[in-house]
Order: structure tokens, then sequence, then C-alpha cells
């Protein structure tokens, strides 16, 4: 995109590329619950249908040959090659409705939002729907390396001799199951690991991170109160609230939570499973279209997609700390864009845990890093604190991995329509997902 | 280049040898070197010879076995680490003759180098020599250093210098400095974690050929004087050459120190970066005592 692209307003990203118009025109999920809780015996399928359904009864779709459905899940066994085509098969939408997979680990929701409003820009599509959905109740379980291997051989055997040499080279240990596993594969440190060498390289402190989690339960209890979620959840499975939702936790309840990661680092440990998202089970849609295919079917235009910046960081090798890839991605998407912080009236960065947020506001707040790093003239910015996660996130709804985007989404577009109809204007959305493997994934949104 | 010895004979091998024979051999020629020493008839020099195999070539699946198991990317270049594996039973036969000076039972590998020249593929046929030089005491011993130097046509495509120690050998001979201080290591901020299994040795003999008993079984390293199996020197240095990836280029220098033997099953705690300006250094440590398992560098050849 050449460097002379004018101060963004509604769709200038787009007008400057001659391209149209890719809108959120509503969403919705399924209330997320706690891992073993009240999804436990629901497959990734199950969820993700019923996800779906709830859309296409909010919206309307019913027997509707949707443009694209594109969906993932980031634990995911391999028979679920086709889990969001075969989800679509059991929806209520029209089975001539295509439908793909995707994956790119917790930022897998937000990308299935990015890649099909481009195709929305570029013609390709009039209608689609974007999801994500995970289970850590319902994670698939893989047999050893070393008996997959026999079984494999045992299944091209021809003679029976063959077949019982195959059989003879399976030993009692090979039948211990192999779990999905957690750790980043070329550190073999968790996620929490890692997040707590940047938590202390940042000097982020229990009680700021305690102060967060805080927060966001009681912004997203507020919201469920004041009956926004109404028409993005539809309750699954007896539960109507998010399970991990805790209205009345406080300073004093958080503050006596044990420290979880970080505890063998040589300063405190800060991080607990308080300011830490939980293990959780769920599933969410958007619904997207062109203005012609919004207006056709009389839906309410809530807010555009603008743009999208992917980064990804050298965690390997300690250059910079797993879930701080958008401390990188977000300059570059707003300079394309000519945009700063301020020009924002909503920053979503998904809560992985509460010192993500934090340190990727500490390192936007650091000369040395917007100088060194940014190669600004000074920091690149603050963001101001009342507009961050205005419904709560990740820490208080719970975080199914492939999930989270489409609610931050689905949330957020709709709060930029009720304030561009309360307020005028046209309100922005920065949003902002951190993902395994040092990726990071951020967008701009606009109130249509 | 060539040993330092003026006088030296080659011995042209028709293969590179099984290491348990080498080995077993080995275990023979230290008891009579015991013996020997009693009697006061026990060699004090290296044996001025030169051990050559030539065209070698490695296997496909058991490179594939390698890479898989250290974390390289199946690339059809061999890892340095591979090359060594190799290339080494050559130097350990020759260290199993009668008449090499020190005991190859009960050797402590302390150190290792290896300079990667330029790439080595997987259909190129190797040509290797190896030797011993340096003979020199040890604040506890002896020690000496085992080249290896690979040829692929007449480019010298790799070499390495494994530095080993006789521990309570004496041989008078003159000594580097006996009691080369180290530095006290301070455990820096990780960036990984190995989670060692209690079958890391043997699932690294298999690739490797190396199956010394200390590296298999708790039972087998408990004779041997270890309270349990220990991984092998050579597989933690070449995950560390692992994880610096790409990064390393195609022309490198890769040297360790092991300063302490990694207990089996055992959690090393590592940093991998580029932390000097020349390159990177990597480290393995005990995240509880703070003490380094190994320590070593990976920066570009110079030529």
């Amino acid at each position: 995109m050449a460097a002379s692209t004018p101060k963004s307003h509604t769709g200038a990203a787009a007008a400057a590329t001659g391209a149209r118009r890719a809108l959120v025109l509503g969403g919705n999920r399924i209330p997320f619950a706690r891992a073993g809780g009240a999804y436990a015996h629901a497959s990734n399928q199950d969820m993700l249908t019923a996800a779906l359904d709830g859309l296409v009864a909010r919206y309307g779709l019913q027997g509707e040959r949707i443009g694209e459905v594109a969906a993932g899940a980031v634990l995911k066994h391999s028979r679920d090659f086709n889990l969001t085509r075969e989800s679509v098969l059991g929806s209520a939408l029209s089975p001539e409705t295509p439908a793909y997979d995707l994956q790119q680990a917790c930022a897998t929701g937000l990308e299935t939002v990015i890649s099909l409003t481009n195709k929305i820009r570029l013609g390709q599509l009039e209608s689609a729907i974007a999801g994500g959905v995970d289970s850590t109740s319902d994670a698939p379980i893989a047999v050893s390396d070393r008996l997959r291997r026999v079984l494999l051989d045992l299944s091209h055997a021809k003679t029976t001799g063959q077949k019982l040499a195959a059989a003879a080279r399976i030993r009692p240990k090979d039948l211990a199951p192999a779990a999905p596993r957690t750790d980043e594969p070329r550190t073999g440190l968790s996620m929490g690991e890692h997040q707590a060498l940047t938590t202390a390289q940042w000097g982020i402190t229990r009680e700021a991170q305690d102060e967060v989690a805080l927060l966001s339960h009681q912004r997203l209890a507020a919201a469920w109160d004041a009956g926004f979620f109404d028409d993005l959840v539809t309750p699954f499975r007896g539960l109507v609230r998010d399970a991990n939702l805790r209205a009345d936790t406080s300073m004093e309840k958080l503050a006596k939570l044990k420290p979880a990661f970080g505890l063998s680092l040589d300063t405190p440990a800060t991080m607990t499973a308080g300011n830490s998202t939980p293990l959780t089970d769920g599933a969410s849609t958007v619904l997207l279209g062109s203005d012609e295919w919004a207006a056709a079917h009389d839906l309410t235009p809530l807010a555009v997609v603008v743009d999208a910046e992917a980064g990804a960081v050298d965690f390997v090798h300690g250059v910079d700390g797993l879930l701080m890839a958008p401390a990188f991605a977000v300059p570059r998407l707003l300079a394309r864009n000519g945009l700063t912080l301020d020009d924002f009236e909503y920053v979503e960065i998904h809560e992985a845990f509460a010192s993500t947020v934090l340190t990727t506001l500490a390192a936007w707040e650091s000369e040395e890093f917007g100088r060194e790093r940014l190669g600004l003239s000074g920091a690149f910015g603050k963001v101001d604190r009342a507009r961050l996660n205005v419904h709560g996130s990740s820490l208080a709804a719970g975080h199914p991995f492939a999930a989270t985007g489409g609610r931050i989404v689905a949330t957020i577009s709709k709060e930029l329509h009720r304030r561009k109809a309360a307020e005028g204007g046209t309100p922005r959305a920065l949003v902002s997902v951190c993902a395994a493997g040092g990726l990071g994934l951020t967008a701009i949104l606009e109130a249509a | 280049m060539a040993p330092a010895d003026a006088v030296t004979s080659t011995v042209v091998l028709p293969d590179v040898p099984g290491l348990a024979g080498v080995y077993a051999r080995g275990a023979g020629a230290s008891g009579r070197l015991a013996v020997a020493r009693r009697l006061g008839r026990a060699p004090s020099a290296l044996p001025p010879v030169v051990y050559a195999v030539d065209g070698v070539r490695a296997d496909a699946s058991r490179l594939t076995e390698y890479q898989h198991l250290l974390g390289e990317p199946a690339s059809d270049r061999l890892p340095a680490g591979f090359v060594h594996v190799l290339a080494f039973p050559v130097a350990t036969a020759l260290m199993a003759r009668t008449d090499f000076p020190l005991p190859l039972a009960g050797l402590v590998h302390l150190s290792n180098r290896v300079e990667q020249r330029a790439p080595v593929l997987l259909h190129d046929a190797l040509d290797v020599r190896a030797w011993a030089e340096g003979l020199r005491a040890h604040r506890s011993g002896t020690q000496v250093d085992l080249v290896t130097e690979v040829r692929v046509g007449p480019s010298l495509v790799w070499r390495g210098v494994s530095t080993y120690l006789a521990r309570g050998v004496r041989l008078g001979v003159d000594g580097a400095a006996p009691d080369e201080d180290r530095d006290e290591f301070v455990p820096p901020t990780p960036t990984g974690r190995w989670r060692l299994a209690a079958d890391t040795g043997r699932r690294y003999a298999a690739v490797s050929g190396d199956r010394n008993p200390i590296h298999l079984t708790a039972l087998s390293a408990k004779a041997l004087g270890f309270p349990r199996a220990i991984a092998h020197g050579m597989y933690t240095a070449a995950r560390a050459l692992a994880d610096v990836g790409a990064a390393r280029g195609d022309a490198f220098v890769w040297s360790v120190d092991f300063a302490k033997p990694v207990l089996l099953p055992g959690t090393v705690t590592v940093r991998v970066a580029h932390d000097d300006a020349d390159g990177f250094t990597f480290a393995g440590w005990d995240a509880r005592s703070g003490k380094p398992y190994l320590t070593g560098t990976v920066v570009p050849y110079g030529g």
C-alpha cells in the first residue's frame, strides 16, 4: 500500500485500494464454560454447530446459502479435517454453503474474520460467517509415536508373520496416551512460563495484574446485567452466562491466590489463576457481508473491518516475549492507516494473562522500546484505560482459544454501532490478539 | 592439515568401525594398560598414527531419526552433530589401541569444538581422518585432543576437536595451565527448558551408535559409578545447536564445554541467544542449584 494513504475515515483504507466495504452484521456465541464444566462431553463440532444455529436463528438464515464459512479450532483431532464444513452440514444453513478450516493458534478466530472480509472487499463473496471453537475438556489424545508406527506397519503387513513381527514390537510403555502439548515446541516452556519472563522483564506488579482481572470481571458482569449480550449469546447445555465470570470477586480475593507461573525466577512470582485465563470450552461466530447483501437481507451494518496486520517475534532466542508480537504489529498497522492510539475510542487487547495487556501497554509507553525496537522518535503512545476492554475480556469470559476472536469482534462491533447511534461520528476500535508461536494479529474496525 | 607429529603412519580402515566392538577392545586395552602401568611399562606418548576411512556415506533413515530426536529440520544437509556421529568412531578406534596411553573406559568428555566449514549433504562421500594430539596434564589427570577431519573431495568441510580427560592418570607430561580458573557461572534469564526422559540416552544411542552403558540404564550406569544414567554430552550440545537454528549459517564454529553430567530423567534450563556480538552463546543449567551442565558458543566460521 502506498505510503501516502490518507488519514482513515470510514473505509478510507478500502477506498484507497479501490475495494468495497466489508461489514460486521452480527454475531452469536454460546456462553463460555470452564473446562470439565457444562460442555465437558460436547465436541468441537457440537459447539460450533450450536453457535452457527444460534446465528441462523437470530438473523433468519435458515436454508440460506452463505458465500463461505471459515472457522477453526486450536486443539483439533485429525478426524475433524473438515470441522467447519461438517458443522455447516449439521446446521440449518443451506447444505450448499461452502466452508473451510483455518488455524492460527489463538488468533484463529480473528484471522477467519480478516480473511473472509478480504474476500468480501475483493467482491469474491457477498456474505460470510467467521468462527472458532475450542474444547479443552474434549481435547484429542493421540497414541505414542512408537505405537503409531507399529500400528501403521501392522496395517501395511500382508502375512501373518509380518503382522506378528509388528505386534511383537509393542511395549507396555508405548500404550501411554500422548495428550496435546501446551508447551511451546521449541522452548519447552508453557505459555504462562514464557509470560512470567516477560512480566519480570517489564516489572509488572501483582497488584496491577489483579486490578486488570478485577476490572475484567466487573465490566463483563455489568455488560451481562445490562443485557448487552442478550443478542450476542445463545444459551447452551443449561449455561446462560459465561461460567468463569465472578461478579463478586475483589482485590482481597484475588490477592489470596497463590502464584502459578514464574516460580523459579529470581523475581517474585506474580501470575496466579486469577490473573491468568482459565482453560475454557466454547464457540463463537460472526456474520459478515457486503452493503448490498446486508440491505437485501434487511440487516443493520454494525462495523466495517478496515485493515489488519499480523506480527511475529523471535521468542525462541529470548529477543522478545512470546506474546509481544502485537506490540510490533499495531504500530505498523496504525502507521499504514495514518492513525495514532488517540484516534481509537476502543482498544481491545485479548487478556491471555492480565500481564499480557500490561506488558503490551508498557512497551508502547516506553521511550526506549519506541526508539530502539519500533524505530520511532519516542514512545509509541498511551492507551486511555477507560477505552480498554470496556465490556471485560478473556480473564472474565474465559478463553476457548479459537473462539476468542469472534467474541471480541462481535462484542466491539455492537458497541461501535451503539456508540455511533448515541453520539454520532465514526468511532474506531483497535483489536489485538496474541498467540502461541510468538504470533500476534491486530485489526482496525470502525462503526458502519 | 596434518597431525602434529612429523613421523606418522596412516592406518586405512575398510569402514567406520562399530562402537560396540571398539568399546569391547577398549575395555580390554584399558585393563592391560592398568597392569602395564603398575609394571612401569605403560606407554606415555600418543601413537603416531592417523586412522582413515574413505567414502563414508550417511544413511537417510538414520539421518531422519537423528534430526527428529535433536529437533533439527529434516533437511538433506547433515547437522554438524550428525557428522560427528558418522566420523568420531574412527577416532574412538584409535583410542582403543593397546599403545594409546589413556584408558578408553572412563574417559570424560571435557569439551568439543567443531568447525563446519561448508555444508555436508546426504549424498556426499566423506573421507575421514582421525588422530590424537595435545597429550597434556590437567588438574585432575591427563587430557588429550582427538582430531577428526572430514573431506568431500579435496575440501576440508568439517573439523572436530574432542577433548577428553583420564581422571587420576599422571603421565608426567607437561600441562597447559593445570588449573584454569573457570568464571563463576551466573544463571542468565532462561529461553527454554529441556525435559529429558529416562530413555534419552537409549534414544541417542540408537541414532549415534554410542551404546556406552553409562548412558543406557540406571543399573548399567550404577555399575560404572553414576547414580543414574547420564545424557550423552554430544546430545545436549546438539540440542543447543538445533535451538540456534538456521541463524547459525552455512559455516560456523560450534564449541561446548561440559561442566557436569545430566542425570536422566532430568530437566535442563537453557538459554540460547544472540548474546555475543560474534554470534550465539548457549548454556544449560540446573535451575535448583544454579550449577551449569554445559556452556558454549555458535559463531560464524572465519575461514
